[in-house]
């Protein structure tokens, strides 16, 4: 029986995981929607203002896809901390893509949000 | 002092590390990663002012090791880079990194390799028929065993005796035609698997 909740604590972990690495570009695109931002400033955005608890190592290579694929464009820029920071911003197709994220991303919360109304309850 | 340059010394290594593992990316992308990090790790580790061995240490667990690093970056931009690009070069570098990591990846990478080859091939016969209309093109004969064999022939060497040239001049456009859609046909195929895999992996 011990095994069992140990396998289905488990599942549940691995679900949750793969949620937040699912969300985590639509939290990296709306982290720069109001300006650019550098490495750092994201993830301190992305702390600070959601429950996305995301591992630095992640980040940086998802900004690199990112710029790949032409959402975000970088600029590297001189700092009072005496070296250079490389400040992202969203490109004209990383706002559009934003925005139908998040469209979809509301769309989906709303049902899911009907949904699970009775297991709210139940859990309170 | 001596922590100074200690610590800068970790950070050097740490970053020379991954440098090192990132094989397969631009010099140039390499060079902007690593000063990124390099940056990321200073701002983290002076989080409370001075930098000390203390935060440089948190910084760089923080990043995780070099290699998990460098197979993200790896993975991200060469997937990325086969998504946007139409570039059957491009794509395959692509599809040998995917294969590494997965045996789908490396059925795409045998399915592309075989119909970019068969496209090319297609693609020359075509071509040859311009410059050995007598001998190029594609021909039926029997072979030593009285089999009927047929070859794709791009004109050098003669062909061997009581063969017939089937297309005789329609090499041309049909070559062109079937070479050039093979190889969009392939460099569809991969595109979409590719955009299949990551989105299967929910890699963000």
């Amino acid at each position: 029986m011990k095994e069992r909740d140990t396998r289905d604590q488990e599942t549940g972990d691995k679900w949750e995981v793969q949620l937040r690495k699912g969300c985590l570009e639509l939290a990296i695109l709306a982290a720069l929607w109001d300006g650019r931002r550098y490495g750092l400033e994201i993830l301190r955005r992305l702390e600070s203002d959601s429950d996305l608890i995301v591992s630095e190592g992640t980040v940086y290579p998802l900004l690199s896809r990112l710029k790949a694929l032409g959402l975000v464009r970088s600029e590297w820029v001189a700092s009072d901390a005496g070296h250079p920071r490389k400040y992202y911003a969203l490109t004209h197709a990383g706002k559009q893509r934003a925005m139908e994220m998040a469209a979809i991303w509301a769309r989906f919360s709303s049902s899911m949000s009907k949904l699970l109304a009775p297991l709210a309850k139940e859990n309170r | 002092m001596n922590t100074t340059s200690d610590t800068q010394r970790r950070i050097d290594a740490y970053l020379s590390r991954l440098r090192g593992l990132l094989r397969g990316v631009k010099d140039e992308e390499v060079r902007e990663i690593v000063e990124e990090l390099r940056s990321h790790i200073m701002d983290k580790a002076a989080a409370d002012g001075e930098m000390t061995s203390a935060g440089v240490d948190a910084a760089l667990a923080a990043l995780g090791s070099p290699e998990d690093l460098a197979s993200q970056y790896m993975t991200h931009n060469l997937l990325a880079r086969a998504e946007v690009s139409r570039s059957p070069v491009q794509i395959l570098k692509s599809l040998f990194r995917w294969a590494s990591l997965s045996v789908g990846g490396f059925f795409v990478l045998i399915g592309s390799v075989v119909g970019y080859s068969l496209g090319v091939v297609f693609l020359l016969g075509a071509v040859a028929k311009l410059f050995h209309p007598r001998t190029a093109g594609l021909w039926t004969y029997r072979d030593s065993a009285g089999d009927l064999a047929i070859s794709l022939r791009l004109g050098f060497g003669s062909v061997p005796g009581g063969g017939k040239d089937v297309l005789g001049w329609w090499i041309v456009p049909i070559g062109w035609l079937a070479g050039g859609g093979l190889v969009m046909l392939t460099t569809h195929v991969a595109v979409w698997s590719v955009r299949r895999y990551r989105r299967s992996r929910v890699l963000p």
